[in-house]
Formats: structure tokens, C-alpha cells, sequence
């Protein structure tokens, strides 16, 4: 997995690419948790994600979580296909913010 | 240890990974190279490789769990007989697992974690924890009619 973010205001913008796995997650959390908690808006841009299993989507989870714990949101971003699949399959459509 | 045999089934290939999360990637890998071999949708691939990386991924965090560091390997064998049922089946040497006892979590009590086995379920049609025969300890076989 590789990563980048950019800021606009008050919203960070994180651009994830690669396969989200058990093996990234910790990455992936190191890099979102802190925005989050910062209480930046963040967009999970997910269009160069090829593959994401529940690890990647236990991520996506607790960062929604969070970021209403705090008092601001997530929002995911030009899902890829094979993610929105498997978000659909968890049954999350209807909870997590999806654009 | 690779081992292709054609004599029985259509395809039945056999691989070993080192538990660890890094070769889980090498366990999606070999699904997909398996799965090349055969005829079927792109989603159906998708599904099935993400059924046996969950199952594997299930290894390393529960059979595997709080053992640090570990040389031992786990074993997967895909399957495809003639009447077109996939078998796959994934061999290790963790901790026993009662099949009784693994469950998904509630799905609509959205919180992280738990969903490794709810996706297993929902692809395969079919779940089975045995006893390994030696030197494994345990054996997971997941089936599907394709």
C-alpha cells in the first residue's frame, strides 16, 4: 500500500493505493487516526484500491467511529469497484459515508 | 512445497506459506493464479480469493494468536473435481480450533473486527473445521458448487 495526502481547509484528503490487507492496516491507522483525532474532515479517496479485505474494512469502521466520537466525519471517495463490493457485503452502505 | 496434480480432479494445486500477514499476499497470488485456470467470472475470482485470504488471514490472527514468532507453515490445496465443485482446503499447525465456537459477529452491530468469517460464509457454500491428520493440527475446507 502506498499513500498520500493533501489538505484543502479543514479537510485532509488521503489517497490510498494497493491492496489494503492485515499486513497494512497499522498503516493505514497510523495515517488516519491522527487527522481524525485532530478533528480534520477526512476524505478516503479509495479509486486506486484493488482489493480491500475486512481488515481494510475494520479500518474504515473505527475511523467513522471516531471521527463521531470527536465530532467530525469521514467520507469515502471514488470507491473502487472491488471495494464497494466487499463494503456491500458487510453490509455498510447505509452506515458509512460514501460519495 | 508446490504441487499441481491433474490426475483426479480438473485442477488441484497445492501451496505452502509461512504463517505470517506478509504472505498473505502470496496466498492471494497463488488463488489468483489457480483461478486464471478456470472459467469463471471475474467477480466470482475476486470472491473466492478474498474467502481464502480471509481463511488464511484467520490462521495467522486465531491459530497463530499471541505466538510472536513462528517458522511453521500452512498449507492450502484448491480443488476443482469433475462435477465442478471447489474445494479448498487449508492445513495448519496452530493452536486447535473448535469449529463449534467460530462465529462472525453480528452483523448489524457495526464495530471493527469479525467479519473475516461472515465473508467466508457468505461466498463459500460450505464451511468444515476437522481435526488435521499429523503433522497438521488443524483443517479448514471450504466448498463451492461452480
Amino acid at each position: 500500500m502506498t499513500y498520500k495526502v493533501s489538505e484543502e481547509g479543514n479537510i485532509s484528503t488521503v489517497f490510498l493505493n494497493g491492496e489494503i490487507d492485515m499486513d497494512v492496516v497499522d498503516k493505514a491507522k497510523e495515517l488516519i487516526m491522527p487527522l481524525i483525532e485532530a478533528k480534520k474532515e477526512v476524505h478516503i479517496n479509495l479509486k486506486d484500491v484493488q482489493y480491500m479485505d475486512s481488515s481494510g474494512i475494520s479500518v474504515l469502521i473505527e475511523s467513522h467511529q471516531k471521527a463521531l466520537e470527536v465530532g467530525t466525519k469521514v467520507t469515502l471517495k471514488e470507491i473502487s469497484k472491488s471495494v464497494l463490493k466487499v463494503i456491500m457485503m458487510a453490509k455498510l452502505e447505509q452506515i458509512l459515508n460514501l460519495d | 512445497m508446490n504441487e499441481t496434480n491433474k490426475s483426479e480432479n480438473k485442477i488441484s494445486e497445492t501451496r505452502e506459506f509461512i504463517v505470517n500477514s506478509a504472505s498473505l499476499k502470496e496466498v492471494r497470488s497463488f488463488s489468483r493464479e489457480v483461478f486464471e485456470k478456470i472459467k469463471i467470472d471475474q467477480d466470482l475470482k475476486d470472491e473466492l480469493v478474498l474467502a481464502i485470504a480471509e481463511a488464511a488471514q484467520n490462521i495467522v490472527k486465531h491459530a497463530y494468536k499471541d505466538i510472536e514468532t513462528s517458522n511453521d507453515k500452512m498449507e492450502i490445496k484448491i480443488s476443482l473435481g469433475k462435477n465442478n465443485e471447489l474445494e479448498i482446503g487449508f492445513f495448519d499447525k496452530g493452536k486447535p480450533v473448535d469449529g463449534a465456537k467460530v462465529r462472525h459477529r453480528n452483523i448489524d452491530d457495526v464495530k471493527p473486527g469479525g467479519l473475516g468469517t461472515f465473508f467466508i460464509q457468505q461466498i463459500m457454500d460450505a464451511v468444515v473445521f476437522r481435526e488435521g491428520e499429523k503433522p497438521w493440527i488443524n483443517h479448514l475446507i471450504l466448498t463451492k458448487q461452480l
